[in-house]
């Protein structure tokens, strides 16, 4: 089998086009990555210069009442991430700025789709949209007609004669295309590791290692069913064309299919019908029967009586503090239940989409590499968690100084001094650990893994139509 | 052998081949798939507006009563006096929507990542972050909608890829090429209506497809143009993929070989060429993080009431030169409370200045991706097909100056009744509601 691998490698490297297809194909993939990065160092810079000019701006504050502060309020920008080179995933359409204030969590604004008319269908010309949709594609050309022009020739007849067993010879053909493929993914991840071995670290190690894995998986896939489809036809063009419909079918229909439907069958709110929600539960209760000025009497008394007062002017403290945070406190329980009952649908709609890679394998490629790329919708959910965890630090920090900074109850005038604002901890992003995602990505990887192993059987099948010459 | 029996023997071998049936039935039912997605967003949309409407009504039948009654306003709320210009037109429920038109059925564009509609108020602004697009899957919206645009201009030309890829090079792998042309009476009529029968076919069937579609949403009521300027869009489109696919024909050899081409071809102009521009746009022009917005919303704003009197009033006045002589400014009392309360209009002119870096930014970006047209083809009908749809970035903008034109006359309408020193009775708080919602014939 080695044999027959070397000798397909050696014919498929004299051929002239596939040597200029192949010179192309290297040059503009390792190309992607080089634009990939400096768009990202450019995006990066403006993002570390928004970050400054913000934190310049809190840092600056002399004076301030901290309720006023909670109003003033930050920003949270969206970083990129060195892995977005190689697959935007949804950057485009989520949004950079979120305004990071008291009293509500907002959500992500001013995405770069919006800034601009529509420019391109399938996104930028990053790598993954050359290994998704184009390479598979230089695969099923380099496939379609390896078994049929080999029986058309007579060389199959030959091969056999000499004593090669057809199953060898349906596989070291596969081999021999998928290691095609796997040279032109290396390529690029060889271009990625030196854009990024200044910055590299084991997640990034590992996140790029099943990428790859994602995609060697793929190109199995693509390879050994258009081997499969090369046995079964006599003619090479009807293998070229059933190939060129079932990547049709797998790519552009099934995917698009899918995600619409998702959308249909685990329905998300209209933004209307959210707010009004939130709203709702915001002045009447969680349960409807707790409106929030009965809450506040709740709570005067409460302070009240742990301080042995009878007014909250007689207080030492400023109840206008703990009144707001509690106020927080029980906001955060219902922004909980409604974000969290959007992001339930978000994982709903994912699972199902999970499904599809039953159906078509571009599903699970699709998902594995914006997931492994840390570009998908699980890790931009992920930012807004951080963000709004940081907003309730940020707010309660400043709740906590109008209550207990030296201020008494009705002291609207009471400001902090600029040691504290500049106290106040920054927003920083932590990058989302594999670890912590990977089991979402594991049922992506193991159909591709299935489709792997169908494919091989189907080979099996191919293996038998030969036998029969 | 006329070009009518050519037609006659192209239908037969078309019918008689199950892959190219399959072909156009899959074409066809992902079409109706998604002339339904377009439909369905437009009702979503539709009625999300008629429900707004509703609750807008309802609103304004709240503080009629009030006029009614004979009461200034909620009474857990004493401040709210609604027969003052300030509160009747903060309590004036206007909102400015971007009415889906019927031709979205066949282009969803950019719809999703817009909103569409906005309550106005005097301290509203075009960019505010209640005006983003409704709550979708990103993934979903990352990987396009699939509504009619993308099968027309995405899955037409492949269409036409899987009916043209055999023409003549079929023949020629068998070796009987040469003696198709001695019997045809020209080999480039027998290739041109071989080919243009499957133009027309795809032609036939879009067209049927786009009348389907204009059922679903009602377009040759409302809509008729949009419709004809779409078909004759995909007519032009697909006329071109025609001319494209029956070059690669004439000059080619073999079916493969013209397959590999024609594949080539649909890959360069639909992923190769848009994603380079889309790339080379965002290293150019990279996403915009609204620092003077921010700047102007929080700090510049706040600066505004640490200015003098004397300043604002100089401000107010270049603003409304009309307030100068008003009968507010001779009453003390009046005049502060309507200087305090008109801040809002100097508020408005700095959001205004600072959404220029973020239009000139966007104008930038467009007039890149405009400038590509010539060779980015796929780009081009995309856009064109958005504008007619109603759908384009351009129809967001000009949904934006008209909100940024009805915010302009909501601060104008308050700050000279204010210093005018009116009072509101009901004739005129209706007369606000007329006044302040957005009429198509008002000028920008």
């Amino acid at each position: 089998m080695r044999r027959i691998i070397h000798n397909e490698w050696r014919y498929l490297i004299r051929n002239r086009l596939v040597q200029w297809i192949t010179l192309g194909f290297a040059v503009v993939l390792v190309a992607t990555i080089f634009l990939g990065n400096l768009q990202q160092s450019e995006q990066a810079e403006r993002y570390q210069e928004a970050r400054k000019h913000l934190r310049d701006q809190w840092d600056g504050i002399e004076a301030m009442n901290p309720h006023g502060a909670a109003h003033y309020g930050t920003y949270a920008f969206k970083p990129t991430t060195l892995l977005s080179s190689l697959d935007e995933g949804v950057g485009s359409q989520t949004g950079n700025v979120l305004r990071v204030e008291g009293h509500v969590q907002n959500e992500m604004v001013h995405s770069e789709a919006v800034q601009m008319q529509a420019a391109s269908r399938f996104g930028k010309l990053k790598s993954s949209l050359l290994l998704k949709y184009i390479v598979p594609l230089l695969l099923i050309f380099l496939a379609f007609d390896s078994v049929s022009r080999e029986k058309k020739s007579g060389r199959l007849k030959l091969l056999m004669i000499q004593g090669a067993k057809p199953l060898p010879i349906v596989f070291a053909k596969t081999t021999m295309v998928w290691i095609y493929g796997v040279f032109l993914l290396l390529l690029v991840m060889g271009a990625f590791t030196l854009i990024s071995s200044l910055n590299s670290d084991v997640d990034l190690g590992q996140r790029s290692l099943l990428f790859f894995l994602s995609y060697t998986l793929y190109f199995y896939c693509l390879s050994a069913f258009t081997v499969f489809f090369s046995t079964r036809w006599k003619n090479a063009t009807a293998a070229l064309t059933s190939m060129l419909g079932i990547w049709i079918l797998w790519t552009i229909f099934l995917p698009n299919i899918f995600l619409s439907s998702v959308e249909k069958w685990h329905p998300l709110p209209s933004r209307n019908e959210f707010q009004a929600a939130m709203k709702e539960d915001r002045a009447q209760g969680l349960d409807g029967h707790n409106p929030s000025d009965e809450r506040g009497k709740a709570l005067e008394q409460e302070v009240m009586a742990e301080y042995g007062v009878d007014s909250l002017h007689q207080l030492p403290i400023n109840f206008d503090g703990i009144r707001m945070q509690a106020d927080e406190e029980y906001g955060n329980q219902v922004w909980d239940k409604h974000f969290g009952e959007l992001r339930n649908v978000l994982a709903r709609q994912k699972r199902s989409l999970q499904w599809g890679g039953l159906l078509t394998p571009f599903i699970a490629l699709q998902n594995a590499s914006m997931g492994f790329t840390g570009t998908d919708n699980y890790h931009h959910q992920e930012f807004l968690i951080q963000v709004e965890d940081y907003r309730r630090m940020f707010i309660k920090t400043l709740n906590d100084k109008h209550a207990y900074g030296g201020s008494t109850t009705g002291d609207w005038g009471w400001m902090a001094d600029n040691d504290f604002f500049r106290s106040v901890p920054e927003f920083q992003y932590q990058p989302t650990p594999l670890a912590q995602v990977l089991p979402g990505y594991l049922p992506d990887l193991g159909i591709l893994l299935g489709w792997t192993l169908l494919t091989s059987f189907l080979l099996l099948g191919g293996a038998k139509n030969i036998r029969g010459l | 052998m006329t070009s009518i029996s050519t037609f006659k023997y192209e239908w037969k071998h078309f019918i008689r081949s199950p892959f190219k049936v399959i072909a156009l039935l899959l074409f066809i039912g992902a079409s109706i798939y998604a002339l339904h997605n377009g439909s369905t967003l437009y009702h979503v949309q539709t009625n999300e507006i008629d429900k707004i409407t509703a609750e807008q009504a309802e609103k304004q039948a709240e503080i009629i009563a009030y006029f009614d009654k004979g009461e200034t306003g909620p009474a857990e709320q004493p401040w709210v006096d609604v027969t003052t210009p300030f509160w009747a037109i903060w309590n004036t429920p206007v909102h400015h929507f971007k009415r889906p038109s019927p031709a979205m059925v066949y282009s969803i564009g950019q719809a999703e990542q817009f909103g569409f509609y906005k309550r106005v108020t005097f301290w509203s602004n075009a960019y505010d972050s209640d005006l983003v697009g409704e709550i979708a899957n990103a993934e979903r919206l990352q990987s396009g909608t699939l509504d009619f645009a993308f099968i027309a201009l995405f899955l037409a030309p492949l269409l036409l890829l899987i009916w043209l890829y055999n023409i003549k090079g079929a023949e020629a792998d068998r070796g009987i090429l040469p003696l198709v042309l001695t019997q045809a009476y020209s080999g480039t009529r027998w290739l041109l209506a071989r080919v243009g029968f499957y133009a027309l076919l795809l032609v036939g069937v879009v067209l049927a497809l786009m009348v389907y579609g204009a059922l679903l949403t009602d377009v040759f009521a409302d809509a008729a143009a949009a419709f004809w300027n779409i078909a004759g869009l995909l007519l032009l489109y697909i006329t071109l993929w025609t001319v494209v696919f029956s070059l690669v024909i004439h000059f080619g050899k073999g079916s493969s070989g013209n397959t590999f081409k024609m594949v080539g071809l649909w890959l360069l102009f639909t992923f190769v060429v848009p994603g380079a521009v889309h790339q080379w746009i965002s290293i150019q022009y990279p996403a915009n993080l609204m620092t003077d917005w921010i700047d102007a919303q929080r700090d510049e704003r706040e600066e505004l009431w640490e200015l003098p009197d004397s300043v604002f009033q100089a401000e107010l006045e270049v603003l409304f030169p009309e307030i100068t002589t008003s009968p507010a400014k001779q009453d003390p009392e009046l005049s502060n409370l309507a200087m305090s309360r008109s801040g809002v209009a100097l508020a408005n002119e700095l959001m205004k200045t600072s959404t220029v870096t973020i239009e000139s930014s966007s104008e930038a970006k467009n007039s890149g991706i405009s400038s590509t047209f010539w060779f980015n083809p796929v780009t081009f009908f995309q856009n064109r097909m958005n504008g007619y749809a109603g759908t384009h970035f351009n129809d967001y903008l000009t949904y934006r100056q008209e909100l940024q034109a009805m915010i302009d006359t909501q601060i104008r309408v308050m700050v000279l009744d204010l210093w005018a020193a009116i009072e509101v009775d009901k004739e005129k708080y209706l007369e606000y509601n007329r006044q302040l919602t957005w009429q198509p014939s008002k000028q920008l």
